[in-house]
């Protein structure tokens, strides 16, 4: 797909990419032998069902985990060969996530969680909570909404959240793992509109996603079954 | 310091698993912190009785008992001797050093000094001694006539005027004047006791007879105790010549050179002047009976800091890293979002250390009191063992002589002094120790979430 583009135009290529996990005495292949080329500026819609290996290759593309072999390279940056500080800084500035369990610190309110990536690279103080405050608004979340913590927000406003932390740093690429599957579908669509709307500002979004209804609002559909692309389409 | 303001937040966030945490932890530090108290008070406590041992060696005739009048049948149960009370036969004799025999130490290696004594009754009438009232309906004491016991007054020659411990009192103080000195080895003056001076209304440069002798006062002492404060000191030669007893002593009060040489020494002296004729016993060997309770109690109660610190090591570790597994997921979304193993381990080191701290001083403020407590409880039935023979009730005529009085008073002070030893020094220095405990046993699961991978916790939380 896309390969007539010049490689700078791939924000991320994977070159026969595998993760394997022991599993008692079995080896599973989560992600075996997966080769892609993803365009900046497009939403991706990594299909497939549950266990397909989806979330292994967010995870690898975030360096969240490492490949067993093949190689990645994501914004210019070989991330199959990562690691320590390198995979740190890779994760400050390069990619920012999105969980479907939003995973935002429970301790820590609205703003401080989406100030919490700047502090990580050093940002100062009030710079970091003025851009929050942007990046709140952005997507969405009432004033009165800032100072509270998770536990005090639905589950549509913790998600919106999550973006807004994704984007702290302004990363090339955001990766959201079955961002709307603990919404509802009014919710969920609305998120959905959110991500897409990030093709504005030229990043890509890769969306793993089971819901075929999210997948048909992508640039690009990636199908994985069994740890592998199955086929590749664009919407 | 956007880390540590994080580690604070969090702590003062979760006022409830904090407040479980810190209770938990001041729990196992405070047990910890008694023991830890106890143990330096008694270490403490040992290492000042260690230091009064000193270097001295006692050399007294062979056979008597407390040396001087005390060996010659003073007052009390001393078989070899009268009651002091019927003033009968009170300067008996008994074989005494001389100092021809003494002239041997001077061929004995390390010993830095010695000073010779003489004690002798007084049985004259010029002075006014003290007279001690038995409680009422209580039977008078052995031996003594109706209408109470009169303590008899105690005179010491000495050749250490720096020195008023001779009657087996160590806290002698000089309250007026001052003690005679070495240009007066043969001078008609004298040192008082308190309560001997106000009986007979003697000041300083008044001057009194004894033995037909006329006395100088030149200083007044007082130890605080009727018995110590009923006597009254001389030159050696003085006393010699007063009491006829040229060339005797009574005791010998031997210096080594260093505590490694008291052994040696002792030996020395023992092989030289030969065991019918001397009895040598160094402090070490007194000292050790009056401490064995104190050496037996810090036994225990070392075990028990060991036993108590290892506990408290565990729990810390355990409640510390049980709260970091809870906390799993949220070490595995700070990385995802860039924070570095750097960054978390000093979150949660932080934490821990804050909590570790407080629970450390919220422990020692409430096991302060108890430390005193267990000490007193490890040294209780020792302490009643410690005084032999008298025994902080034995008194005269109970069947114990002075000297058992004098071993009695000194195990009951230095038991006693058990109870100053918990001082706020010791226990602050406590504190310091449970602290770093703390710490040290929260750094291995700050060291363990330091080391998550993100992946692997997002995955299976």
């Amino acid at each position: 797909m896309n390969d007539q583009l010049p490689s700078d135009d791939y924000v991320a290529i994977a070159e026969e990419l595998t993760k394997h996990f022991k599993s008692g005495p079995v080896i599973v292949k989560a992600v075996d032998g997966v080769s892609f080329r993803l365009p900046r500026g497009k939403v991706v819609a990594l299909r497939g069902p549950s266990g397909c290996g989806k979330s292994t290759l967010l995870n690898l593309i975030g360096a969240l985990d490492r490949p067993h072999s093949g190689q990645l390279t994501v914004d210019g940056v070989d991330v199959s060969r990562l690691s320590g500080g390198g995979e740190v800084a890779y994760r400050r500035r390069k990619v920012g996530f999105v969980f479907q369990q939003f995973n935002l610190v429970p301790q820590l309110s609205a703003i401080e969680n989406v100030t919490l990536p700047m502090e990580f690279v050093g940002g100062s103080n009030g710079a970091s909570k003025s851009r929050a405050r942007e990046l709140l608004r952005r997507v969405g979340l009432a004033q009165d909404r800032h100072e509270r913590r998770p536990a005090k927000l639905s589950g549509g406003e913790q998600q919106r959240v999550a973006i807004a932390r994704a984007l702290a740093n302004e990363p090339p690429i955001i990766l959201a793992d079955e961002p709307t599957a603990n919404l509802d579908s009014k919710t969920g669509r609305l998120i959905v509109e959110l991500l897409r709307s990030l093709r504005k500002e030229y990043r890509t979004v890769i969306i793993a996603t089971h819901d075929a209804d999210i997948a048909a609002e992508a640039d690009i559909i990636l199908e994985m079954r069994d740890g592998r692309l199955v086929g590749d389409a664009v919407a | 310091m956007k880390t540590m303001r994080r580690g604070l937040r969090t702590i003062l966030r979760n006022p409830l698993r904090t407040g479980l945490l810190v209770a938990v932890l001041a729990v196992s530090v405070g047990l910890a912190l008694i023991m830890i108290t106890v143990n330096e008070a008694f270490a403490k406590r040992l290492d000042d009785i260690r230091a009064q041992v000193g270097t001295t060696i006692t050399v007294r005739p062979a056979g008597s008992f407390g040396g001087g009048f005390l060996g010659r049948g003073g007052f009390g149960g001393d078989p070899g001797g009268e009651n002091p009370a019927t003033g009968e036969d009170s300067t008996a004799q008994q074989a005494t050093l001389t100092d021809d025999a003494l002239a041997d130490l001077s061929s004995i290696e390390h010993i830095a000094s010695y000073s010779r004594r003489i004690t002798s009754q007084y049985t004259g009438d010029e002075l006014q001694s003290t007279t001690i009232e038995p409680p009422e309906g209580a039977p008078a004491p052995n031996g003594a006539p109706a209408g109470g016991f009169q303590v008899p007054i105690l005179v010491t020659g000495t050749e250490d005027p720096s020195s008023l411990a001779s009657l087996g009192v160590e806290d002698a103080q000089i309250v007026e004047g001052r003690t005679f000195n070495s240009d007066e080895a043969q001078a008609n003056v004298a040192v008082l006791g308190q309560t001997l001076a106000e009986n007979n209304k003697l000041a300083i440069g008044d001057t009194f007879q004894l033995n037909t002798t006329t006395m100088e006062v030149v200083g007044i002492y007082s130890t605080g105790t009727q018995f110590g404060d009923n006597s009254l000191f001389l030159p050696l030669e003085t006393a010699r010549t007063m009491f006829d007893r040229t060339g005797e002593v009574d005791e010998v009060d031997v210096q080594a050179d260093t505590a490694s040489n008291v052994g040696e020494v002792a030996d020395a002296i023992r092989a030289a002047l030969g065991e019918d004729v001397a009895d040598v016993t160094t402090q070490e060997f007194a000292f050790d009976a009056i401490s064995a309770p104190l050496a037996d109690a810090q036994s225990s109660s070392q075990v028990g800091m060991i036993a108590a610190l290892v506990a408290s090591a565990a729990v810390i570790l355990f409640s510390v890293g049980l709260v970091a597994r809870q906390r799993v997921k949220e070490i595995g979304i700070l990385k995802a979002v860039g924070a570095s193993n750097w960054h978390v381990t000093a979150q949660f080191g932080i934490e821990t250390a804050v909590i570790s701290v407080v629970a450390a001083v919220l422990g020692a403020l409430a096991t302060f009191p108890l430390a005193q407590t267990v000490a007193n409880g490890l040294v209780s039935d020792s302490s009643v063992a410690a005084g032999p023979g008298g025994g902080p009730g034995g008194g005269p005529g109970d069947g114990g002589g002075p000297g058992f009085l004098r071993g009695a008073e000194v195990a009951s002070g230095l038991l006693g002094d058990v109870k100053v030893a918990v001082s706020p020094e010791v226990f602050l220095y406590a504190i310091v120790i449970a602290a770093g405990l703390a710490i040290i046993a929260s750094a291995i699961p700050a060291w363990y979430v330091g080391r998550v991978r993100p992946a692997e916790v997002l995955r299976h939380e």
